[in-house]
């Protein structure tokens, strides 16, 4: 019975490494779209946040050149708004999972730019190394 | 003795492993392609239609839409409901639909899952790059135990639903156009 449960914890430990290692970085700018434009952008605080990811997108966003602001509301004068999605998961310690970021029309909510990034338990990245890597991707994926 | 239930805690194992993680397939495109639309409107006019934000399902990934699928399931539901005079592949078209996925928001673990799903529309006149309409567009799928048993069937089909109801959605907006 020993060995039968030594083999369970062995098949559900490989399955936890596994999806551990999962990894994902995208991003997209609608062909109609040109973040060059931009001068002025408002990151929309989701209120029960406290991880501080509006701040550190913000930061990295200044450090692009914007002049940005932040705010729970979307009622801005800005050029574009920046939303985001953020997923934790517990693995030993609480970590960010994946992180959504996306630039928007304030009119409309169209998405004009967006950028999505997933590290698993084994490949985590720190929530500044996540928010530094969606908006390098879209600013990368806008030059080209 | 001892070795019989030594297999069958390793087939429990397997079991649990495959229940949670394993055989996701993909989104089906005629399941994301929804039924009539409700509109007599047809638009003279040609459409090329491009897909973007999608992504293929891994051997270790819940379901995800394909842009090749997407793209099947929208100029199929054009050309069922004659929304345009004809589908074309390229950029022949009087008109260009672009639609990118930006969210898909799957559950990891549940009984019913719900599936909420955002992408952008946007349609141009080819002839001078003029923009139509720009719209996002979110919709939401709930896939119960009553729909499917095993969770891998379930999520497939809130994902397919959310895309199915997002593709309905998208097609009525533009619909409401005068081209």
């Amino acid at each position: 019975m020993k060995r039968g449960l030594a083999t369970l914890v062995v098949v559900l430990l490989a399955a936890h490494l596994l999806s551990g290692c999962a990894n994902r970085a995208t991003a997209r700018v609608d062909p109609s779209a040109n973040l060059a434009t931009l001068k002025t952008l408002h990151v929309v605080k989701i209120p029960e946040e406290t991880a501080g990811i509006s701040t550190l997108i913000a930061d990295k966003l200044r450090t692009k050149g914007y002049s940005v602001t932040t705010s729970t509301s979307k009622e801005s004068d800005a050029d574009a708004l920046v939303t985001y999605i953020d997923r934790w998961m517990w693995d030993i310690t609480m970590y960010l999972l994946e992180l959504t970021i996306t630039f928007r029309e304030p009119k409309s909510d169209f998405a004009l730019a967006s950028g999505n990034s997933m590290h698993a338990s084994l490949t985590r990245k720190s929530p500044a190394e996540m928010v530094d890597e969606v908006i390098d991707n879209i600013f990368k994926e806008a030059e080209k | 003795m001892r070795s019989l239930s030594r297999w069958l805690v390793l087939c429990l194992a397997l079991l649990v492993v495959a229940g949670l993680s394993g055989c996701a397939s993909s989104a089906n495109r005629q399941a994301m392609t929804p039924g009539d639309l409700a509109t007599t409107k047809k638009f003279p006019y040609s459409v090329a239609v491009r897909t973007a934000g999608g992504s293929e399902t891994g051997a270790m990934d819940s379901s995800n839409i394909s842009d090749q699928d997407l793209q099947a399931a929208i100029e199929e539901a054009i050309t069922q409901n004659k929304l345009f005079q004809r589908v074309v592949q390229g950029k022949d078209g009087d008109y260009e639909l672009s639609v990118t996925i930006v969210h898909l928001d799957k559950p990891i673990f549940g009984g019913a899952f719900t599936v909420d799903m955002e992408a952008s529309w946007a349609l141009v006149k080819v002839s001078d790059r003029s923009i139509v309409m720009r719209k996002s567009i979110k919709s939401s799928h709930t896939a119960t135990f009553g729909d499917a048993l095993a969770a891998v069937t379930r999520l497939r089909l809130a994902v397919e639903g959310a895309a199915r109801k997002n593709i309905e959605q998208g097609l009525k907006d533009i619909a409401a156009l005068s081209l």
